[in-house]
């Protein structure tokens, strides 16, 4: 359990962070949102010691990160943003480093370092250098890192940034897998990387929090409208006015023209599109303007912070 | 502190820096000893003290990465968010730096063996130089490890180490030319103790140089005070680079 009061963390006359508070409870994910710049990396940094804060304090299961620093250091694993690895050593060569850092005992050390080779599956490249390793392995060499000592809570800064999609995955499920037995703090500035893996979400903007929320809460509040985007071969003017008429629509804006294709942005007021689509497809059809896709939009994080800050209160 | 200096250590030979700076270490002893032996009387002292000449150079090489190669790579994170103590760390990177300057010794370990086998004499007087180079050599490690640990560029710690380095072999010159320049503004505005006070000024600056100050060893006399003011110097750097990496967390700007 982490207990964060009124952070606060200033450089010269900018606040980088403006007095955050907020609770990660045992074994929850949290899910750590905002967009680049909003302070996540500094409020982590913080959290796990590497930074001090100019006011605030931080508690990790009781102890002060500051008052106590080898007491709370030592419940946590934390990966950043770039992994901190040493490139001219082999993977198991690192992970004793870190056994040794961390000071982890040298009967359980043997054990453990198979545990978690085998749960982050860096098994077949034990024994090359990090330098050759590919992104995805780095990364996971980083979560490797993190989670030597057996610490009880996770802060991973970004931790699928840089990676492709079938690595995103493996990364997600692997943490799904890890918040059984840990507390999880992840951060990212996709709103759906987070939606996978959290329970709970806190939203950061400009150092400030904008919401703290339960993710049904959080999608219950986004779902007063949706949006869908649609790309077909026809006149622009034409189809928006006319799509406009349809019942559920509040607004279609026009995104690209050009003489072949033609695309709409259109809101509707439900969250259930089902019955607009259907419609849009009859008319369309009708006119004789072909549709090359109608797809939905998911909604940025900059939707997502006016949708929460305009006026509808917090949690 | 184990484990940063076993790293530390190892990662010397990782990568070339260990290996040139040990293939530097010996041409140079090497080159000392071949010129002494050549000329038919070998002296281990004067090989010692001349290659404290080189400090200037080996010690930039081998203690440019220490620190500002964990900052450019981002593993400084680890000492930080680790339960290891800064105080190790920094202690651990010296350890290691000094360890190299013994493998490198072991060159005039062979030159003294090279020597009584060939008949020649090792004076008792010598082991005073062997240790003043030691001591010396970890003073100067800590100032290398200080200029690593205010950049994350190597280049820039290399060169900084090497101007603080310099000017701790010039010192006695500095001073000389500071007093005499003294002496003469002095005397210019008609000071009566002109050349006093230029020699005061001279040799209140020799007083901390390192090299005149262990001249004695030389003469086979051994001075404790000598060494506590290389080992002050030492600590002195030590504490200034724990505080280098202690005001990064607290830094404002």
């Amino acid at each position: 359990m982490i207990e964060i009061n009124n952070l606060v963390k200033s450089y010269g006359d900018k606040k980088a962070v403006k007095g955050i508070s907020f609770t990660v409870n045992d074994d929850e994910v949290l899910g750590f949102l905002g967009p680049n710049g909003a302070g996540k990396t500094t409020t982590m940094n913080i959290i796990t010691g590497y930074l001090s804060s100019t006011s605030g304090t931080v508690k990790v299961n009781g102890h002060d990160i500051l008052e106590e620093p080898e007491l709370a250091k030592k419940e946590i694993g934390y990966l950043p943003e770039n992994p901190p690895l040493y490139t001219d050593m082999t993977v198991n060569e690192y992970l004793n480093f870190i056994c040794d850092l961390k000071g982890v005992a040298k009967d359980k050390r043997k054990e453990q370092l198979v545990n978690i080779k085998s749960m982050v599956k860096i098994d077949d490249v034990q024994n090359r250098l990090i330098a050759n390793l590919s992104k995805g392995y780095k990364q996971r060499v980083g979560i490797a890192q993190a989670l030597v000592g057996n610490p009880k809570i996770l802060i991973l800064d970004e931790p699928t940034v840089g990676l492709d999609p079938n690595q995103i995955i493996e990364i997600r499920r692997l943490i799904k897998s890890l918040s059984k037995t840990h507390s999880i703090v992840i951060s990212s500035h996709i709103l759906s990387e987070i939606q996978e893996v959290a329970d709970r979400v806190v939203i950061i903007n400009r150092g400030k929090i904008a919401a703290i929320d339960t993710l049904n809460d959080l999608s219950k509040r986004l779902s007063g409208q949706s949006k869908l985007l649609l790309t077909f071969r026809g006149s622009v003017k034409d189809s928006a006015a006319k799509i406009r008429t349809i019942k559920g629509v509040s607004a279609a804006v026009p995104r690209v023209v050009d003489n072949k294709i033609a695309q709409l942005e259109i809101t509707v007021s439900a969250s259930d599109t089902t019955e607009v689509r259907t419609q849009i497809f009859y008319m369309m059809a009708n006119e004789g303007w072909p549709i090359l896709e109608m797809r939905s939009l998911d909604p940025t994080l900059e939707e997502v912070f006016l949708n929460i800050t305009s006026g509808k209160g917090r949690a | 502190m184990l484990a940063i200096f076993k790293r530390e250590f190892l990662s010397y030979f990782r990568s070339p820096v260990g290996y040139v700076a040990i293939a530097l270490f010996s041409f140079l002893s090497g080159f000392i000893f071949y010129s002494q032996f050549s000329a038919g009387s070998v002296n281990i002292a004067t090989e010692v003290i001349s290659l404290r000449a080189f400090f200037v150079i080996i010690v930039p090489i081998i203690t440019m990465g220490l620190l500002s190669e964990d900052k450019k790579r981002g593993t400084d994170v680890l000492y930080y968010t680790t339960p290891v103590s800064l105080f190790n760390v920094v202690v651990g990177k010296v350890l290691a730096a000094f360890a190299l300057y013994v493998i490198m010794f072991i060159n005039v370990i062979i030159h003294i063996i090279v020597t009584l086998a060939c008949g020649g004499d090792f004076e008792v007087g010598s082991v005073g130089t062997i240790i003043v180079f030691f001591f010396m050599a970890f003073m100067f490690i800590t100032i290398g490890l200080f200029a690593s640990a205010i950049t994350d560029n190597q280049i820039i710690s290399a060169i900084v180490a090497f101007v603080i380095i310099l000017i701790t072999q010039l010192i006695s010159t500095i001073g000389s030319y500071a007093g005499t320049a003294i002496t003469a503004v002095l005397s210019a505005i008609n000071v009566s103790s002109a050349k006093a006070a230029g020699d005061g000024i001279a040799s209140a600056i020799a007083w901390f140089d390192p090299f005149v100050k262990t001249q004695d060893f030389r003469l086979g006399i051994f001075s404790v005070s000598a060494l506590i003011y290389l080992v002050s110097i030492g600590i002195l750097f030590l504490y200034l680079t724990f505080r280098v990496l202690e005001k990064k967390r607290w830094s404002q700007a």
